[in-house]
């Protein structure tokens, strides 16, 4: 097939069409912003968790009634382990201060009494810990005199872990959702342009055209399609992401320590390349179908 | 697209290949006792056997409903006889794939009486097309449409939109887009039916000039003005089968025109 002919007549194809494309692109468009902005939340999913699994972090909470050499005994212990990166004293006080730095509530909760943040150990753990590694970690520091209470995050990963599932299988369904509904969108609008060329398909076949002469501005015209209204989804869901991150981004970080990313340059060259090829296979199917010669 | 490994029974009717020196001695067409059916009991062409050389002139003609449109439908494939072989330079085209199809008909040009031009195409594009096909160069493309454009009277009228053109003028760019790929056999299916008597001799004369350089035509017409003011050879068909004058008219083995119109 001759290339940069098809090209020229899917130029023309695309200029003859475009009301009947636009329609076909704007509402594909509508359902790879669906599936974009799944994409975007797994993404920030999975950003967070790789944040703090990396970041492996035990807190030990102390006793009010610590005897102070039994921490400053934990702290030699927990500094002899070659898991452990760095071990931190956060007094009440300190508790306090950072939690009202951090906590954007709006509520005043400067009253709250010291106690209520209890004094701990921050143990920050190396890189490349295992989840299990630090729980049996978590598990020994626990049996500790001075020790009330060791948080290892291990339940708070495992709610993580299932959200990232959830997030990753409706991400897949939207995916096929939105293949499906590419294929039957541009399988139909390839369908009627069809229809409306086929005096022009007529001539070329009578004149000697093969079948892949004729359809080949079909298929490039699907594609274009396809990756019209992938393109449309991602540049809205980037001028989404620019004018919103900023304000989201204070609230999140307080909340959970990270930032909102946005899709990974694999994840949107995956979109329209893929929005590319389905919408060819669309076309490809539809003028497979109606276009025998 | 065409792949190199489909088996094509005819190598003849690849792109790019040139018929060979005895392909060239054979007549140009050949029918073999062609039947066509399209109802059991009663076929349209029942044993029809013709022979046309090259660079012939022929007119086709018979009463409506003859087979004449079949007849050529036929020769481009858009038909195939259900019995008996068409031959077209010595290969029997009934039994070409449909793969081969499009490269028998780039040996063809064929014009039709409704034109079948695209209207919202300029009349360059709709004789190019023609030649997109071959994937000839633009620059080629360009210097041979302007050409067929002067043979068919149109002289650096490619930039028009065909739509604005008149009927004959239409017809004219049909003929210029059958004839750009230089084919070696023109079928023409009544083209003069939508044109008035002045014009229909114009374009009759088109075909001639354009048979005097070598090309084969077949005429089909009901046009009996037509045919008697020529002494082409007269191909008639009549209740499924064929009539034949060598020298027109004046030629005719029956009684007179009424014969041949029924
Ligand atoms: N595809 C088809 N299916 C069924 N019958 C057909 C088909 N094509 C042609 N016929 C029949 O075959 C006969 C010959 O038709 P054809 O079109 O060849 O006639 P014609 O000689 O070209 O007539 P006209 O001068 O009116 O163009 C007619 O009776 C027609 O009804
Ligand atoms: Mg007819």
């Amino acid at each position: 097939m001759d290339v940069k002919s098809a090209m020229t007549r899917a130029r023309r194809g695309l200029r003859e069409e475009r009301r009947l494309y636009v329609v076909a692109v704007s509402s594909l468009a509508v359902a790879f912003l669906c599936l974009g902005a799944t994409l975007l939340g797994v993404t920030n999913l999975d950003a967070a968790a790789d944040r703090w699994g990396q970041s492996g972090r035990i807190t030990l909470f102390l006793k009010d009634d610590a005897d102070p050499q039994d921490v400053a005994q934990l702290r030699v212990v927990l500094e002899g382990l070659s898991d452990v990166r760095e071990v931190a004293h956060v007094t009440p006080e300190q508790a306090k201060a950072s939690f009202l730095e951090e906590a954007d509530v709006g509520a005043d909760l400067s009253a709250l009494p010291k106690e209520v943040f209890p004094a701990s150990l921050e143990v920050s753990l190396v890189n490349g810990v295992t989840r299990e590694r630090s729980e049996s970690i978590a598990t020994r520091l626990g049996q500790f005199r001075a020790v009330s209470d060791v948080e290892s995050y291990g339940s708070w990963f495992q709610k993580l872990d299932h959200l990232l599932w959830g997030a990753r299988m409706l991400a897949a369904g939207l995916a096929l959702l939105v293949m499906f509904c590419v294929i039957a969108v541009i399988g139909n609008t390839i369908r009627l342009a069809v229809a409306r060329r086929r005096q022009e398909i007529q001539v070329m076949k009578l004149c000697g055209a093969t079948n892949g002469f004729v359809r080949g501005p079909f298929v490039l015209e699907g594609m274009f399609q396809g990756f019209a209204s992938a393109l449309l989804a991602v540049l809205a869901l980037l001028a989404g992401y620019l004018s919103l991150h900023e304000s989201v981004d204070s609230t999140l970080a307080a909340l959970t320590g990270s930032r909102v990313v946005f899709l990974g340059v694999w994840t949107w060259l995956l979109l329209l390349t893929g929005g590319a090829l389905i919408g060819a296979i669309g076309s490809a199917l539809s003028v497979r179908r109606y276009l025998s010669v | 697209m065409q792949g190199t490994k489909v088996v094509r029974p005819f190598p003849f009717f690849r792109a790019g290949a040139r018929a060979s020196q005895p392909q060239l001695a054979k007549p140009i067409l050949v029918l073999e006792d062609v039947y066509k059916f399209f109802r059991p009991d009663e076929p349209t062409l029942r044993g029809v056997n013709l022979k046309v050389e090259r660079g012939e002139f022929a007119f086709i003609t018979g009463p409506s409903g003859a087979g004449k449109s079949t007849l050529l439908k036929l020769l481009y494939r858009e038909l195939m006889v259900d019995e008996g072989r068409v031959l077209f330079c010595g290969r029997d085209i009934g039994r070409l794939t449909d793969k081969s199809i499009p490269f028998l008909r780039r040996n063809l040009g064929i014009v039709f009486q409704d034109f079948r031009i695209i209207d919202h195409w300029t009349v360059f594009e709709n004789i190019a097309v023609a030649l997109e096909i071959l994937s000839m160069p633009q620059r080629l493309i360009r210097s041979r449409v302007a050409e067929a454009l002067e043979r068919v009277g149109l002289n650096g009228r490619g930039d028009e939109q065909t739509s604005n053109l008149s009927g004959g003028e239409k017809q004219r760019v049909a003929v210029a887009r059958a004839i750009v790929p230089e084919p070696a056999l023109i079928l023409a299916d009544e083209p003069t039916g939508n044109l008035d008597p002045h014009l229909a001799i114009d374009i009759l004369t088109l075909f001639e000039e354009i048979n005097s350089t070598g090309t084969t035509v077949l005429f089909a017409t009901h046009d009996h003005s037509l045919i008697s003011k020529r002494d082409h050879r007269l191909i008639s068909i009549d209740e499924g089968r064929v009539v034949e004058a060598r020298q027109g008219l004046k030629d005719w083995p029956g009684s007179g025109i009424h014969t041949l119109v029924g």
